[in-house]
């Protein structure tokens, strides 16, 4: 308790004397003198903004895409290249504006990518044999080779991992149940069907082909 | 009519996902029944842009000229050698001016045509002919750009929009693939990316985009991905919903299904294949009858392009389809039989397609024709004279062609001159040379296309050809 207030009489007493006199010490940051400060014009309602402030939100390009594909599964869509003007790519010859409507021919495409690159990317981690080193189940202990064996904090915990590598924000409360029940659903099922790559797979093209992906 | 169609989309939505919930409950049938809950209608307005490549000769199809007046020996006077005569090593092609047969019901034709024009004449009845166009251009590519746009290039670049773009930026079709740009160009440049064609450069990709992905899960597995997706999202995820991405994003995720549900690929397909229903495989065999396709099928001949263009039309797959339906014209070498075997293989083609349009009802009443306006174009056209080579250069007058749909039938407007078919003043009130009047230009079809549709024309900055309109 002594302690608490031996800091916060400091930190009052910093606080009140001009900044000049107290030269900082190293490590420590200077305060910013807000006096001169202009006035901040706040943020607009969002009531008067149709329930929004700031830009909207934008699908990412066909360059992020590949880049996303890349640095999430470590792999890339063998087409993207092929399909970039599908996708929305300007050829600045006949197009010059990058399209980035999420349209019917984008979902078709990014479907077929998604597909490619996370079974190719389950595979791959089956023959993985340290689990640090898998791209989709690194949370999942290398021991378990049957993945309707795995328990529920456990594919939650790695649920967890791979929405936060593929959308930058993890999964969580009611959501995390409903996809750590259907990943569940699915490991069993592709262990019945000996098709344990798509128990992670079938997940992973889930979370790609999800708005949160190709939203920013 | 927008609440109207937010209204079929909502409860286009319910349904799916009534099938969504459906599926969940029973544990069967969820992909294809979701898929089979949304609509898939044709249009109420078609649109189909042909392009014939190379700069055709309408001496051969749209502008004839009897070749018993013009002789050769008055070509120093008239500058225009039909050369019909040159096609008679070919007896299937006529020597002279071709009067269609008088269709029953239709009256008579007002409408004269080359040698090469085929079984198109037939459809007189359905045919605007705008001749004398003043193409202003002898360049490839500026003439087509020039056309595909209704706007003059900058140089040879292309300005505005395709026309295609400017009906679908404007119309806002629910089809799945609203605009397909089947090996020609197309422009956008003012218009969401949801007016962008599907450009195509074969059969293949179109059927590749149409098709189940090629890899396919376990199916129960396929099953649970259905259900993920038709989760609702956290608060968090639908803030990026916000100005309504990712609900444009879903929509296209459920045309998805909606098109791989209805096995879209499968009505591209026109040979038989022993594992599909019969019913299917009777379908395919009246498109090869109507088409005159036969195995193995080549899908990019003129033939197997025209039934594309029905069949995205048929199928509601798409409102506008712009084709490049024929090449081999740019004839400045060799014979006139060349160009003419050239140029009457794509007149066929459209005959074929405005017969199966013509005898297949369309849903909102009528046949599809009475629901369809088809444009057939070239950059320009061929010199009405014979070069020393035996064949015909660029020449900066040209013809166009409209059919069906918000179009008075049965007429010419505008004439090419007399001597060496010169792009001519016309009265735009009523189509007659007059010294007083102006240019017929791209622009004007095109703003009268628009204008066939009640669509906004101002890009055009001209008038349509009223004369024309019905």
């Amino acid at each position: 308790m002594r302690m608490f207030l031996l800091t916060a009489v400091f930190a009052l007493s910093a606080c009140t004397q001009k900044a000049t006199e107290v030269p900082p010490r190293d490590g420590t940051l200077k305060p910013v003198d807000m006096s001169n400060h202009p006035p901040i014009i706040p943020l607009p309602d969002p009531e008067l903004q149709g329930g929004h402030v700031g830009r909207a939100p934008r699908r990412i390009t066909v360059a992020q895409l590949k880049a996303s594909i890349q640095t999430t599964t470590g792999r890339q869509w063998s087409q993207i290249d092929s399909l970039a003007a599908s996708l929305g790519k300007a050829d600045f010859a006949l197009v010059n504006a990058e399209s980035t409507e999420p349209n019917l021919v984008f979902a078709k495409f990014l479907e077929d990518g998604a597909r490619e690159v996370c079974t190719a990317a389950a595979a791959a981690d089956l023959t993985t044999p340290l689990a640090e080193n898998r791209v989709l189940s690194p949370e999942v202990p290398a021991t378990i080779t049957d993945f309707s064996k795995i328990d529920a904090p456990t594919a939650k915990k790695n649920l967890v991992y791979l929405s936060t590598r593929m959308w930058g924000q993890p999964l969580s409360g009611a959501e995390l149940e409903t996809w750590s029940a259907s990943f569940l659903t699915m490991a069993a099922r592709a262990q019945v069907a000996n098709k344990k790559k798509e128990a992670w797979g079938a997940i992973c093209i889930a979370m790609m082909t999800d708005p949160r992906f190709i939203t920013y | 009519m927008k609440k109207d169609q937010l209204q079929m989309e909502r409860r286009n939505f319910l349904k799916a996902s009534a099938a969504f919930g459906g599926a969940s409950l029973l544990g069967t049938l969820p992909f294809r029944a979701f898929a089979q809950a949304a609509n898939l209608a044709p249009a109420d307005r078609c649109f189909v842009f042909l392009y014939f490549s190379g700069g055709w000769d309408v001496l051969l199809s749209l502008d004839p000229r009897d070749p018993n007046v013009f002789t050769p020996d008055r070509v120093s006077e008239t500058r225009i050698l039909p050369g019909y005569s040159l096609l008679s090593n070919d007896s299937s092609f006529p020597t002279q001016v071709v009067t269609p047969t008088e269709r029953a019901g239709a009256g008579p034709s007002n409408i004269k045509f080359g040698p090469a024009i085929g079984r198109l004449a037939d459809h007189y009845d359905q045919m605007c002919v705008i001749r004398g166009i003043n193409m202003t251009t002898v360049a490839h590519e500026v003439g087509f750009r020039y056309f595909l746009t209704g706007k003059e290039p900058n140089g040879s670049a292309a300005r505005g929009s395709s026309t295609a773009t400017e009906i679908v930026g404007q119309m806002k079709p629910t089809n799945p693939v609203p605009s397909i740009a089947y090996g020609i160009e197309s422009y956008n440049d003012r218009y969401p990316g949801s007016a962008n064609a599907l450009r195509v450069s074969r059969a293949n990709d179109l059927i590749l985009t149409l098709s189940p992905s090629p890899t396919q899960l376990d199916s129960e597995i396929e099953k649970q991905l259905v259900n993920l997706r038709g989760q609702s999202v956290t608060c968090e995820a639908d803030a990026y919903n916000t100005r309504g991405l990712v609900g444009q994003y879903r929509d296209a995720q459920n045309q998805m299904a909606t098109v791989l549900g209805n096995s879209l690929n499968k009505s591209f397909t026109y040979a038989d294949v022993a594992t599909d229903p019969p019913a299917l495989n009777a379908e395919r065999a009246a498109v090869r009858a109507a088409y005159g396709l036969t195995n193995p099928i080549n899908y990019d001949s003129a033939a197997g392009r025209a039934a594309m263009v029905g069949t995205a039309l048929k199928k509601g797959i798409s409102q506008c389809v712009s084709m490049n339906l024929v090449g081999g014209l740019d004839t400045h070498f060799g014979t006139q039989l060349t160009h003419a075997t050239n140029q009457r293989a794509g007149w066929n083609a459209i005959a074929d397609l405005v017969s199966d349009l013509r005898g297949s009802a369309h849903p909102k009443g009528g046949n599809f024709m009475d629901h369809t306006t088809i444009m057939v174009f070239s950059e320009f056209s061929r010199t009405p004279l014979i070069n020393g080579t035996g064949g015909r250069d660029h020449h900066i007058s040209s013809s166009a062609l409209l059919m069906g749909a918000g179009i008075k039938h049965n007429m010419v407007f505008g004439k090419a001159g007399d001597i060496n078919m010169a792009p001519g003043l016309v009265n735009r009130s009523t189509g007659l040379p007059d010294p007083k009047g102006m240019s017929i230009l791209p622009e004007d079809i095109i703003a009268t296309v628009l204008a066939s549709a009640k669509l906004d024309y101002a890009i055009t900055r001209t008038e349509p050809l009223k004369a024309i309109l019905t």
